[in-house]
């Protein structure tokens, strides 16, 4: 990996979040992390976003106005945390001025299953996406820091998945995303002179679930 | 002259360097210790600009839970001394020592340096000590000054409020008691094909449009994020998915930019619009609540201590019932503003639709209650009989009567609130006040009984930021401390909890 010259920045401080599943929120130096925080629990992003974005950079001793990037994990997940994530990011990049970007979150969970398992093999990521389907990618390796996405990200009925991508066995991982490891990721794009793109949105892969309204009989 | 302030970073130390080599000249810094304090956590250090040029800088050292704060240092470069950028590096500090909740501010000037006691003697600097020959090598005494802050609490907070609760995202921004920017973006088109909210479309709309909406509002108010005292944010009740990309944003916010946050009560805010509008609220009033999520009637003592709910529709709400009569009669969404068009040349008496949870039976149990699902149900099977019998029907009489059918139940209720608690004043808010005839009816009763009707400009009376600004900013004067980072969005958040 490339180290950019010590004069074109004094420090290269980032804040990585992610909301796809649970709460994660990183503090990276040069794409090391410094701090990372995990809340597990699926259902609490708006309550714990706040404090654990303040924790990592205490953790880190930090002052907010030292990021400079901030890293947005943009799923797939489920809408209502992912959402949480993206707005915090948002608006903490507004306020201490730091530009932001989108990572796909499951390349996160990519990056950290070949951290261990270094032979390249076809790797399937997968979530749940509820209504017996999942949110899924599949993965050839890793290349200058970055994972190398091959399909998705995508939702579908767990079971066709072999037939869209033409594979029926895959290596599979259970790992959870780290906000450290999107950080990491956007680190490896940025010294790559990658650009990622400016709008960051979430990747829904589904439009809302509601129907127009019909008829207009209401009274039954 | 233009003078720009803003909070240093390492970048700047070289020339915050030449600056205190040439002003310090004994006793300057050394770059290291400078260095380090840039760079800790309990520091606040900013530099002030002329030109783009670094021409002075001060710093302000305050731990987290104490209560007091010191000033690290100030230095204006000697040629653009007596400009007054000594007073704004002051100002902005002793702002940030109030916000970060200090009520004393210390600090050691050489016994000497007579200009710059004076400018702290502005600042209500007294000196309480003296430091013998604390100065080195010149063995100049420092005079240890201090000054008392808790009476300097800002009087006219300038609170930066979002809002998310339902379809509308909207910032505002407010110093005390007064308006200077609300930016409303509304999802309501997009509703429009499904006949109602759609929470989740609503969600994906407040995300795209925080940032575009925090940026116009910033730009309206011509202020930037330093200038902005506090955050204040909708933390219920409304769409627990709407609510959550709201604080999500809001906490963010609050911890980047340092600045403390108050999670305010949705409903509640509706109330503290009428501030905006008058500069006060008059308290006691009676609050009546309409839109298309609510309908509720409240009972508000004091604005931050005793607001009670006395009723709420216990079905749909009464811009729910508009939206769902618009669909019977085929017109569009949003059924208020079509009803109310079309009602214009309709009978307002020719069908006689219920009053729900009027009848005597009802009113003992549900004196301050609403009901409007019957009502609903009652225009559709008049239309609908008609219809089946191949009648004529006329759009205009069904809209007009059951517009009144509304308007009767809500300003009678209303009235006989303001009447029962002997209180003369009526507040009307929500997205539902834009109705002509409930206008029109409130302003009539309202003369015939003695009671004030207050009625806040539209753009306050529809959900907003800027309400929830006041509402943030009216804790802020009564000295309340700052929400803690753990609340959470909670989408049937009582109106007694004001505050979370």
């Amino acid at each position: 990996m490339k180290i950019p010259a010590a004069s074109t920045r004094i420090a290269e401080y980032s804040l990585a979040i992610d909301t796809s599943a649970g709460t994660s929120v990183a503090v990276l130096s040069m794409g090391k992390a410094l701090a990372e925080l995990n809340y597990l629990e699926p259902m609490t992003h708006s309550e714990r976003i706040g404090s654990a974005i303040q924790d990592v950079l205490t953790q880190a001793n930090l002052k907010p106005n030292q990021i400079s990037l901030v890293v947005a994990g943009v799923g797939p997940g489920p809408y209502t945390g992912l959402r949480v994530g993206l707005a915090a990011a948002r608006y903490f990049s507004i306020g201490s001025g730091a530009k932001l970007v989108g990572v796909c979150s499951l390349d996160a969970i990519a990056l950290d299953y070949y951290s261990t398992n270094t032979s390249a093999q076809e790797l399937l990521v997968s979530t749940d996406a509820r209504r017996k389907e999942v949110f899924w990618a599949t993965y050839s390796g890793v290349l200058d820091g970055m994972p190398v996405r091959t399909h998705g990200p995508a939702v579908n009925k767990y079971e066709d998945i072999g037939s869209i991508v033409g594979i029926n066995s895959f290596t599979q991982t259970d790992i959870g995303v780290r906000a450290g490891s999107l950080g990491q990721i956007a680190f490896a794009q940025d010294l790559a002179g990658l650009s990622t793109s400016s709008e960051v949105n979430p990747i829904y892969l589904r439009e809302p679930d509601a129907v127009p309204s019909k008829g207009k009989k209401v009274s039954g | 002259m233009k003078v720009d302030i803003r909070q240093s970073t390492l970048l700047d130390l070289p020339e915050i360097m030449k600056l205190e080599n040439s002003s310090f000249a004994n006793d300057a810094w050394p770059e290291a210790t400078f260095h380090s304090e840039l760079e800790a956590p309990h520091t606040y250090y900013i530099v002030a600009l002329v030109a783009d040029e670094i021409v002075g800088y001060a710093g302000l050292s305050k731990l987290a839970g104490s209560n007091q704060a010191d000033i690290q240092t100030i230095a204006v470069r000697l040629d653009q001394r007596g400009a007054g950028i000594g007073r704004a590096l002051m100002n902005a500090l002793t702002a940030h020592a109030i916000k970060l909740g200090a009520t004393e501010i210390f600090l050691e000037v050489r016994a000497d340096n007579t200009i710059a006691q004076k400018l702290y003697k502005v600042f209500g600097f007294k000196q309480i000590g003296t430091r013998k020959k604390y100065y080195q090598p010149d063995g100049v005494d420092a005079f240890i000054m201090k000054t008392d802050v808790k009476a300097a609490i800002k009087a006219e907070p300038v609170v930066l409020g979002i809002e998310t609760s339902c379809d509308e995202t909207g910032v505002g921004i407010v110093r005390g008691n007064q308006l200077l920017a609300n930016i409303i973006s509304s999802s309501m088109d997009k509703h429009a094909i499904f006949g109602g909210v759609v929470p989740e479309i609503a969600a994906r709309a407040h995300l795209e449009a925080l940032t575009p909406v925090l940026e116009e509002a910033l730009e309206k108010a011509k202020l930037t994020l330093d200038q902005i005292d506090a955050i204040a944010v909708t933390n219920g009740p409304g769409l627990a998915g709407a609510l959550m990309v709201g604080v999500g944003a809001a906490k963010a916010l609050s911890v980047a930019t340092g600045k403390p946050i108050y999670a305010v009560n949705h409903l509640v805010g509706h109330v503290g619009a009428d501030i905006l509008d008058r500069g006060e609220l008059q308290t006691p009033t009676i609050a009546l609540l309409v839109s298309g999520g609510h309908t509720s009637l409240l009972l508000v003592r004091d604005l931050l201590d005793d607001v009670v709910l006395l009723g709420e529709t216990i079905d749909d709400a009464a811009g729910e019932a508009f939206d769902k009569v618009a669909r019977v009669l085929g017109l569009s969404y949003p059924g208020g503003p079509e009803i109310d068009r079309v009602a214009k040349d309709g009978n307002p008496t020719a069908i006689r639709f219920p009053r729900g949870l009027s009848l005597p039976k009802d009113m003992a149990d549900h004196r301050y209650d609403f009901s409007f699902s019957g009502l609903k149900t009652a225009v559709a099977r008049h239309v609908e009989l008609a219809e089946s019998k191949g009648e004529e029907y006329s759009i205009a009489d069904v809209a007009a009567s059951f517009r009144e059918a509304v308007v009767d139940v809500l300003i009678k209720k209303a009235i006989s609130a303001c009447n029962d608690f002997e209180v003369p004043r009526l507040l009307l808010g929500g997205g539902v006040v834009a109705n002509s005839r409930l206008r029109e009816v409130a302003k009539e009763q309202c003369e015939k009984a003695g009671i004030e009707l207050r009625i806040p400009s539209f753009s306050l009376c529809t959900d907003n930021g800027a309400m929830i600004a006041a509402l943030g900013a009216q804790l802020i004067m009564a000295g309340r401390a700052p929400s803690s980072l753990a609340f959470s969005a909670e989408s049937t958040l009582p109106v007694t909890t004001v505050q979370s």
